[in-house]
């Protein structure tokens, strides 16, 4: 039984439909990533499963709770930190710490985490002179500080420079060897790839596509080989190959275009002429290629004219 | 396996446990940002503060005065001031506050973890009162201190003005809780005094009012603290029914307010 169920979520902002039907199921320990143009639904995805909105139809259980109306009891166990959410002004990071660790029953120590965001020198600083990627620590922080079970992290390391982001994914992978479920809702692909375990890519409400990241990277791109171009080389031959789709040479290098198999069959074929590959390259898609091409095949006409 | 276990205890009564703490340590941060950014409270305080030290500086304000129904300038006002004070310290600084809080997502965020809207809005309560009653004493003491004398029946006066502060301040919760928007919540809890106000014969004296009107008033806080306020001024005994009023009100607010206390 998983950890997190959810089938059918549905959800209209009036005459908008922002869900159609999202069924998902994340197991223990798993992170799951959501990814999604803007406007797929994604955070209000989140908020629904989380309990902070009432979907219009569809059945969500976190470890056995009914989020609607969900007690202190699913509150300990899961922690959210969300995108329009903010602390008091004039509050000092210290002191946030302290307020919300008193409402939980076995927090985080705040030292710990003061060490682990880097927050320790702003201790007494107000959060209103936080700078931006400061602030998001301190939200993570607190959404963590009270050893959630789960934890839903929404654009989690937007804004940050990649030395601050780092350190948040390296936190977070101490969570994953603690058996923290998360799942997080990002557009960046690397962070994706990087941490999830499975990702889930939401387009205009729906599961448009689902599986490792590598499974689902692989399902929108092809494979590139490319190397130096020379007059013996077989074009045709190659272009002949089982897993080629296309040969073409362009400022002096061949690049060849195909599927999983194409990098090995076009070395094979090379080696068998015995023409040597020069500054050999090959480039497998990544989650950006997939995201893209599936999500423009899933994009209908716009329903905006497009902005100057 | 559906629920973690927490602690040696059931779920509950430990949980209820945390509801204690969470109510301390809001009181703890509210009472500091509040000290931060003081505005609103110093405005509600200051005008009736100067108000009554103005009054004890000119000697004839302490002579009774046949047209105030023979007492002094002062005696007849104190109370005046107190309800002014109370009521818009009660019923605008809440309602700002949370407002504020709901604006800018603060809610949202708390919303998320394991404290309910009665340990925020109970700590919000008590801190208010706190500085509404310091202030209602402000104005009781400033002429007890420059010789202009205290009320008669200090007892039952000072408990007539607890009971009416902590009940205007309970109504104020109950607006923060269930108007949504940081601008139009302090409006109609500033609205709401100047009722108040009315009803406790500010404008146009209760000994005026139409039979049906006075019960009318008097059923509100404002109404049952000035029959309050004016019994313990004067003839020193009280009754038990505006008691029960301030009590009603108190209670049905903070009941009110958080069954339908609105995070977004």
């Amino acid at each position: 039984m998983a950890l997190i169920q959810v089938s059918g979520l549905t959800k209209s902002y009036g005459p908008k439909q922002v869900l159609r039907g999202i069924d998902l199921a994340v197991d223990e320990g798993e992170i799951v990533g959501i990814l999604g143009p803007n406007g797929s639904g994604k955070t209000t995805a989140v908020e629904c499963i989380g309990g902070l909105r009432t979907p219009d139809a569809g059945q969500i259980a976190v470890a056995g709770h009914d989020p609607r109306g969900a007690g202190a009891e699913l509150r300990e166990l899961l922690g959210m930190q969300l995108q329009q959410c903010r602390l008091p002004a004039r509050i000092k990071v210290g002191e946030a710490l302290a307020l919300y660790s008193s409402f939980y029953t076995d927090p985080r120590p705040n030292e710990e985490l003061l060490e682990r965001f880097d927050l320790a020198d702003q201790r007494g600083t107000r959060f209103v002179n936080l700078s931006g990627g400061q602030q998001q620590r301190l939200s993570v922080a607190l959404a963590l500080i009270g050893r959630p079970r789960v934890a839903f992290l929404d654009e989690l390391t937007t804004g940050l420079d990649p030395s601050a982001r780092r350190d948040i994914w390296s936190y977070l992978e101490l969570l994953r060897n603690d058996g923290v479920t998360m799942i997080l809702v990002t557009h960046f692909m690397e962070e994706a790839q990087y941490l999830c375990d499975r990702v889930v890519i939401l387009s205009e409400g729906r599961i448009i596509a689902e599986g490792a990241p590598d499974e689902v990277a692989g399902s929108g791109g092809s494979q590139e080989i490319s190397f130096d171009a020379s007059t013996d080389i077989p074009l045709t031959e190659l272009q002949e190959l089982p897993a080629v789709t296309d040969v073409s040479v362009a400022r002096g290098r061949v690049i060849v275009h195909g599927g999983e198999e194409a990098p090995q069959q076009v070395i094979a074929a090379m080696t068998q002429r015995g023409i040597p590959t020069q500054r050999l390259r090959i480039t497998t898609p990544t989650l950006d290629d997939a995201f893209l091409s599936l999500t423009q095949h899933n994009h209908h006409e716009p329903e905006a004219p497009e902005e100057q | 396996m559906t629920t973690t276990t927490v602690g040696p205890t059931p779920g509950n009564s430990l949980l209820q446990g945390r509801q204690w703490h969470a109510y301390r340590a809001h009181l703890l941060n509210e009472t500091r940002l509040h000290a931060r950014e003081p505005a609103a409270l110093i405005f509600g305080a200051i005008l009736p503060v100067t108000a009554i030290i103005v009054m004890c500086v000119f000697p004839a304000a302490r002579e009774p005065v046949a047209s105030m129904g023979g007492v002094s300038v002062i005696t007849a006002y104190t109370p005046v001031l107190i309800l002014f004070s109370s009521s818009i310290l009660g019923l605008t600084i809440i309602p700002g506050t949370l407002g504020t809080y709901r604006e800018s997502g603060v809610l949202r965020r708390l919303r998320t973890t394991p404290t309910s809207p009665l340990s925020l809005l109970t700590a919000l309560i008590t801190i208010i009162s706190g500085f509404a009653l310091l202030v209602a004493g402000f104005i009781m003491g400033i002429p007890a201190v420059s010789g202009a004398g205290i009320p008669t029946h200090l007892g039952w006066f000072a408990l007539a003005a607890t009971s009416s502060t902590v009940c205007f301040v309970a109504m104020g919760a109950l607006i923060a809780s269930v108007v949504s928007n940081a601008k139009a919540a302090p409006g109609i809890g500033n609205a709401i005094a100047v009722v108040m106000w009315a009803a406790s014969g500010m404008w146009f004296p209760r000994a005026g009012f139409p039979d049906w009107l006075r019960t009318v008033a008097d059923l509100t806080p404002g109404g049952a603290t000035a029959q309050l306020m004016l019994d313990a001024s004067t003839t020193g005994s009280v009754e038990w029914q505006p008691f029960m009023v301030l009590l009603v009100w108190t209670l049905g607010s903070t009941a009110l307010a958080t069954r339908l206390f609105r995070w977004e």
